[in-house]
């Protein structure tokens, strides 16, 4: 199969007075799969259709092995493409809409007959040939539509929130399969999603993106542990926001003082950014700073909320082991377990 | 649809003014079928009134002209509509509505007025061509044919269809006859069927166009033999069913397999 190298540059799109995406640029290594992550309406799937060519851009160019495709209509873009929405053809069966693609590039009966069974033993529908969408279920569904996509070789794969309709054990395993025959057949792909769990299971980088522009794109450990900025930083995890003041670099936290990103000589009001696994609730009832107000059994963990003294709400990750004696109205002790704490500008 | 009638079969009252409405339907055909098979008496039967038909001067050449006409006018409808709604419903939507109200058009301007402006409007080119009776053809067919193919193209998510099939390497061309059509081919059967009824049928337009169709042809004979004019009737009724039948036998396949996905 081949695999391609896609590269978008300053993609724009302008619906009205609405703009989808600004100045909107990416690189896809041949073989790497990578996740455009966002929140509804930041602009991850026009980027996708304009990348598909069933979109047109304002603005920028999309190549595709260092050739500008940005004029090449989207029928002989030959790339690979799964909706959110069921798109198999109703009239016809699995392996008439597998063979689809095969049939538009005149691949003779015999050979789509072998290449369609191949894909779909693939994706693990070899007994499925002859049924229609409607007797399948969401996830068949989806599986069949990648086979449809793969089948034709494509150069990039793209993957527009296809799991999104599914239940959560059904998305949990066709993501990893996904992510298996990815591998498997080295396929460039670009895979679009709100699921910020789902991007960081299956990509090699992800990308965030707001307001139609890319805020950052890294693998997904420093995504988590190196937020580029307070928006990534907030969209990804979940992150306490606490107002503090930062003084020569460096801020104080219920009675510590933890160095941040800032340099020495910045000052001022910003808000640091702690995840709520780094925050230790404890019982010492020598010097409490926080009340709990919650505790939610997560099974592994529990998440406990409580309000500082000055008012601000604390969110924490802990193993049950360690949160046990945790109850509303307890008088508590937060600690930071952080060594560098990040801070954004209040 | 046979789950539902199965359900209400049972339903005394249903099935009473099912079987009202049949006799009411049935009951004239018979005594018609009945009345042009009489030969001389009411007591004698034959095919006679039947034979006297296929004895009229202008039989075959009349029917030969309805039958190129709709041919013509089902194609010519098909080939204007099917794309039109298809790019209505995925980039047209705002002019849906302005669309639905020139479809409704030909139901409200008097045919009058219509055959003036067919042979003022239309270029001198179609003038006493077949063609020139087609194309009228299709436009007074096309608030039916545009309603059927809009109900069969609503809620069918076309957009998503079109997306992928170009995505997989279609032409306009190749989706509009490989994924559309067959995909909402109910609607196309039922548009073909209501242009084909359409200009079986069809009169008025016909006879101010000065053209000799079957049904001008129908009405001129009957005028003589009243006999006749019933076994017509009756015939061309039986005939048209029979087309509908073959239609709907042909089309069943594809039908079936587009219909199970509700």
């Amino acid at each position: 199969m081949t695999n391609a190298s896609l590269v978008a540059k300053g993609l724009g799109r302008r619906f009205g007075t609405v703009i989808a995406l600004n100045n909107f640029s990416i690189e896809v290594p041949k073989g790497e799969l990578i996740s455009l992550l966002g929140p509804s309406g930041c602009g991850k799937t026009t980027a996708l259709r304009i990348i598909a060519g069933l979109e047109r851009s304002d603005t920028g160019e999309v190549h595709l092995n260092d050739k500008n495709i940005s004029n090449v209509s989207a029928h002989l873009r030959n790339m690979g493409m799964v909706f959110q929405a069921y798109s198999l053809f109703p009239h016809l069966n699995v392996a008439e809409n597998v063979a689809f693609g095969l049939k538009m590039r005149k691949v003779s009966k015999s050979e789509r007959t072998i290449r369609v069974n191949t894909i779909l033993d693939l994706v693990g529908l070899g007994h499925h040939h002859k049924r229609f969408a409607h007797q399948l279920s969401g996830g068949q569904q989806q599986r069949v539509a990648l086979a449809r996509a793969l089948v034709i070789e494509p150069e990039v794969l793209l993957l527009d929130e296809p799991l999104s309709a599914l239940d959560a054990q059904v998305r949990t395993n066709l993501r990893e399969e996904i992510r298996r025959l990815q591998i498997e057949l080295g396929t460039t792909t670009l895979f679009v999603t709100h699921d910020q769990e789902e991007a960081m299971a299956i990509s090699d980088r992800v990308g965030v993106m707001n307001q139609g522009g890319l805020e950052q794109i890294d693998t997904p450990d420093t995504l988590y542990n190196k937020p580029a900025n307070d928006f990534v930083a907030s969209f990804v995890g979940t992150m306490n926001h606490l107002p503090a003041q930062l003084e020569k670099g460096t801020i104080e936290l219920f009675g510590k003082r933890f160095p941040t990103q800032k340099s020495g000589n910045e000052s001022g009001k910003v808000n640091a950014l702690i995840r709520p696994e780094s925050i230790k609730v404890s019982i010492d009832e020598t010097s409490t700073n926080a009340v709990v107000l919650t505790r939610s059994f997560l099974g592994a963990h529990s998440r406990i909320i409580c309000r500082t003294n000055d008012g601000a709400i604390i969110h924490s990750l802990m193993s049950n082991e360690y949160s046990q004696e945790l109850h509303p109205g307890n008088a508590v002790r937060l600690e930071i377990l952080s060594k560098e704490i990040m801070v954004a500008n209040a | 649809m046979y789950k539902v009638l199965s359900t209400v079969k049972n339903n005394f009252l249903t099935t009473g003014i099912l079987l009202i409405s049949a006799l009411f339907l049935f009951l004239p055909l018979i005594g018609a079928t009945e009345f042009s098979l009489r030969d001389g008496g009411p007591d004698k039967h034959s095919f006679h009134s039947y034979k006297w038909i296929f004895e009229q001067s202008g039989f075959k050449e009349n029917l030969g002209i309805t039958i190129q006409v709709t041919t013509l006018a089902v194609l010519l409808n098909l080939l204007i509509m099917v794309p039109t709604v298809t790019w209505l419903h995925i980039s047209g939507q705002k002019y849906r509505r302005f669309v639905e109200v020139i479809t409704i058009l030909p139901l409200i301007i008097p045919v009058v007025a219509l055959a003036t402006g067919a042979q003022t409007a239309l270029p001198s080119f179609l003038h006493n061509t077949v063609l020139e009776l087609s194309f009228m053809y299709v436009v007074i067919a096309m608030p039916y044919s545009y309603r059927a193919l809009d109900i069969g193209m609503s809620g069918k998510p076309l957009n998503t269809y079109v997306a992928a099939a170009r995505n997989l390497g279609a032409s306009w061309r190749k989706i509009l006859l490989s994924v559309i059509t067959p995909s909402i081919w109910p609607s196309v059967l039922a548009a073909l069927f209501l242009t084909v009824a359409l200009s079986l049928g069809e009169f008025t337009l016909a006879q101010l166009l000065h053209w000799n169709t079957f049904p001008t042809w129908v009405s001129n004979v009957s005028q003589e033999n009243i006999l006749g004019a019933t076994a017509l009737s009756v015939g061309s009724l039986f005939f048209a069913w029979l087309l509908l039948f073959t239609f709907t036998f042909f089309g069943s396949n594809k039908a079936e397999s587009a219909k199970n996905e509700e």
